[in-house]
């Protein structure tokens, strides 16, 4: 039943929820932004308990403004590793990015400039019902 | 300033000449003098000032051959092949400074804080040797070219594990060889597995996985491990293999030579003895003690470590001393100028000064009490004593503070133990990468006065901080209801009715305590946890609503309202199972529509399915808001925000004074990008209920999300005056104010300084 293209449907991850989310945010202005403010393409594997297992990946694509599900098509330009919860700390700016890299929260790959445009700004914040 | 001086190296601190010396400010100076150069960037190395020095140090800088560069850097390399890491972690100045804490208390944690080591006396040149080789004792003999299949087991594995290390040098793919067997037994062969997987992800960074897994991979199979866990074990394969013999000699043979047999086990016994005098009522330092004593078996990573230290040591030892009493006399002198009563009082300073006069020497990094004042002797012991939580902890807090390499290095090297958790710190720094810190602290100096006081504050604050911050991790688990301390309405003759009023008249966070009050009384008073729920949602805090809410279940599990609110804060925390396991319980729950659901819920439940039967609800009786509220949520929850949106504005057709609908309207307007129509929803919500703290907060987050976050900031702020214990509008604060170019007020906002807020962001 959801809305096309959704990448929490099937997924137990908070994570993916919330890329839904970034998913719909991409489309308004504020989303639209992000393509000149950061521009690149960030893969995203998650792990729902420990890192490294049973991983989904998702892709923000901050060129192209979309979220989709799966590898990236083509060479991301930084891909992170997360737990889920340590994601969604991340994301809603809970854990400052930096400090999840310290803790060995957040594994990096790729291109540190592209890493460091990966804040809690890209995310939209999910409103409270 | 003076502190300033100090680290970048003013003018006014200059380190009086040591020939040869580069180090021009103070700290750094102090930090080659103490730590011998144990910074892992070879550059620093070629600095020292003891390159010079003893005459045997010459044939092992200039060798050609796999261990020239210094043990260990190669972790630098391959954690920064592009020098990139330290772009990153630059970014650290708007960081909370509670964070790093935290950080650091999580890598002590890993790694519990080491006892003192009971070194024997040393006395300039010889003793380097000395102290090497009771290091050493234990795995290698007298003998400079061992031989390989008569070695003993260690020695063998020692070797072969540097030739693993080795290769990260030349990138040469690394065989799969035979090796004798080892008598590994199968925890040393897991320690093996694991470590040598992370430190092939470290060493080979820059090579990607098929290269990192090959490299492990042959490594396992030539130790005879198996890579899934409880390995079977081949048997006994022996045989000579030439290439075999070479690895070996390549990777271990400078770091066997001028060893001579010295027994480490008595000296690790009587250390783990003493540590468990140590360890007072904490369980992790006994936890350590058993480690370290499995470590004597398997674990031979640490000579990796123990040759740093053995190189740096021939570089810089003889001079060690007097460099060190020289520099430390210039920092104290930098550091003194500082008239901040509280920097003077710092046991930093105390700590430093003793060096200074030679109370305190550090010795083979080692602090000691030195000749000149035996009195002084005690102060190392005290100092623990008073501090239970150890050096460790100590330096922790200094660390995370001073964000510099040279406390990296101190606090590594004044851990007075240099074995068994060395592995673990090899590890930890080169996933730092210790120079950025340096970078780090720099850039933190140069701003400015007030981080220096911090620091030195925190330093002498972070004992008592830390347990305080031990205790509240401890409670924060999942779901426990965290009361509030001190409780004015505990002792209330009705604490419900109270209340209750509140509630009603809008004062949530004084309803939260009231409520407390009641149901600490009556702990199974369903409506009093329900309506602490209820406060808290409002109060927008999802974690004690639910919290609440599961306690309020638990004592009438067919409250509907109850389910509802449960249901909705499961969603807000994106937790879609429960909140759909509770939304269908309300419609099983339901007078009315309880025959709609199947007995028996599903494994694992599908919304659309919970959906179908709230829409079959819907049919029976249109008129019923609930069930379009609870539809609004599920709607929500798979996303059909348009969907979603009808379903709440059919229920408020209904029930149009529900300010409650009106947020939950707005919340899913602002998800699905439809911000702008959220505010007017939110509006109306807050006209209805002034003091509704979830829709202030929302109105931020819909401002926030149009990119308008000036306006956010204020709403935030409101949000907080009402309730300051809301933590997600503090984070969101954060984010707003720090895209909003205004990092002027972050400290306030780390500060809670909510008055300050105020002030910048009026309503």
């Amino acid at each position: 039943m959801a809305s096309d293209g959704s990448v929490s449907e099937g997924s137990k991850l908070k994570s993916a929820q919330l890329l839904d989310m970034v998913r719909t945010h991409l489309t308004t202005d504020a989303g639209k932004e992000l393509q000149t403010k950061v521009g690149f393409v960030y893969q995203i594997n998650i792990a729902p308990k420990k890192m490294g297992f049973e991983e989904e990946s998702f892709v923000v694509d901050l060129k192209n403004l979309k979220v989709y599900k799966g590898k990236a098509e083509g060479k991301p330009d930084a891909t992170f590793s997360f737990l889920d919860s340590d994601f969604i700390g991340v994301a809603t700016g809970k854990t400052n990015p930096q400090m999840a890299f310290i803790r060995g929260k957040m594994k990096i790959k790729g291109s540190m400039s592209a890493a460091q445009k990966f804040t809690p700004e890209i995310f939209p914040k999910p409103a409270k019902l | 300033m003076a502190f300033r001086d100090l680290v970048m190296g003013g003018a006014g601190c200059a380190v009086p000449g040591q020939d040869g010396s580069s180090s021009s400010n103070p700290l750094g100076g102090l930090a080659d003098s103490i730590i011998g150069s144990a910074s892992k960037t070879q550059e620093r190395i070629r600095e020292m000032p003891g390159l010079a020095g003893p005459g045997q140090a010459g044939p092992q800088i200039g060798r050609s051959g796999p261990l020239t560069s210094l043990p260990g850097s190669e972790f630098n390399l391959g954690q920064r092949p592009d020098g990139q890491v330290p772009d990153y972690l630059r970014g650290f100045q708007g960081a909370d400074p509670r964070e790093f804490t935290d950080a650091w208390n999580q890598s002590v944690e890993r790694w519990p804080p080491p006892p003192q080591f009971p070194m024997a006396p040393l006395n300039q040149e010889g003793a380097l040797f000395q102290e090497f080789e009771g290091i050493y004792g234990q795995q290698a003999g007298p003998s400079g070219a061992p031989q390989m299949l008569d070695a003993p087991p260690q020695r063998v594995l020692n070797g072969f594990l540097h030739s693993f290390l080795d290769s990260s040098r030349t990138n040469a793919p690394f065989p799969a060889v035979r090796l004798p067997e080892l008598g590994l037994s199968q925890a040393d062969k897991r320690r093996i597995r694991d470590r040598s997987h992370i430190m092939g992800r470290h060493i080979f960074a820059d090579k990607g996985e098929a290269f990192i897994d090959s490299q492990v991979n042959g490594l396992l199979h030539s130790l005879d491990i198996d890579d899934s866990l409880g390995a079977q074990t081949r048997g006994p394969l022996g045989g000579q293999l030439p290439e075999f013999e070479q690895l070996w000699k390549e990777g271990y043979a400078q770091s066997n030579m001028q060893i001579a047999p010295r027994p480490l086990m008595p000296l690790a016994n009587q250390w783990a003895d003493e540590f468990q005098n140590h360890a007072g009522p904490s369980g992790a330092p006994q936890g350590w003690a058993d480690e370290f004593a499995n470590q004597q078996n398997g674990d031979q990573w640490v000579n990796q470590f123990q040759e740093q230290q053995h190189q740096s040591r021939l570089r810089n030892g003889p001079m060690g001393n007097m460099a060190g009493m020289e520099q430390t006399r210039s920092l104290v002198q930098t550091l003194s100028q500082n008239q901040d009563p509280k920097f003077q009082n710092s046991k930093f300073l105390q700590f430093v000064s003793k060096m200074s006069r030679g109370e305190l020497i550090v010795e083979e990094n080692q602090v000691k009490p030195g000749m000149a004042n035996a009195g002084a002797g005690a102060w190392a012991d005290e100092f623990q004593q008073q501090h239970p939580e150890s050096w460790a902890a100590e330096f922790t807090a200094g660390e995370h503070q001073l964000r510099s390499d040279s406390w990296a290095n101190e606090f590594a090297r004044t851990a007075p133990e240099p074995v068994a958790t060395n592995d673990a710190w090899v590890d930890e720094f080169s996933r730092l990468g210790v120079k950025d810190w340096a970078d780090e602290f720099g850039d933190q100096m140069a701003k400015g006065d007030e981080i220096s006081t911090e620091w030195v504050d925190s330093y002498d604050q972070f004992v008592e901080e830390q347990v305080r911050g031990e205790q509240k991790r401890a409670a924060s688990s999942r779901f426990v209801y965290q009361f509030a301390d001190n409780n004015p309405y505990v002792g209330h003759p009705n604490p419900l009715k109270e209340g209750q009023d509140l509630f009603r008249r809008g004062l949530l966070s004084e309803a939260v305590l009231a409520l407390e009050a009641e149901v600490l009384k009556n702990p199974e008073n369903a409506e009093g946890w329900r309506l602490l729920g209820i406060t808290h949602a409002e109060n927008d805090d999802d974690r004690q609503a639910i919290a609440s809410m599961v306690r309020a279940r638990d004592a009438d599990p067919a409250n509907l309202e109850v389910l509802l609110a449960l249901g909705v804060s499961h969603t807000n925390e994106l937790e879609q199972e429960e909140a759909l396991r509770y939304l269908r319980g309300w419609l099983q729950h339901h007078p009315k529509y309880g025959t709609l659901v199947p007995g028996d819920a599903a494994e694992r439940l599908i919304p659309s399915e919970v959906e179908n039967l709230f829409q079959e609800a819907a049919i029976l009786s249109p008129e019923d808001s609930d069930i379009h509220t609870v539809l609004g949520v599920l709607y929500n929850l798979s996303r059909n925000y348009d969907k979603a949106i009808s379903s709440f504005e059919r229920a408020l057709q209904l029930k149009p004074r529900d300010y409650s609908l009106w947020n939950k309207l707005g919340a899913t307007q602002a998800n699905s990008s439809r911000s702008a129509e959220a505010i007017y929803a939110y509006q109306e919500a807050l006209d209805l209920k002034p003091n509704y703290v979830r829709a202030w907060s929302n109105m931020g987050i819909g401002y926030a999300n149009q990119g308008r976050y000036e306006e956010s900031i204020r709403y935030y702020v409101r949000a907080l005056v009402m309730n300051p214990k809301a933590d997600n509008a503090w984070q969101y604060l954060r984010i707003s104010l720090s895209i909003a170019s205004r990092n002027d007020l972050l400290d306030a906002c780390e500060m809670r300084d909510l008055e300050k807020l105020q002030k910048e962001f009026p309503l």
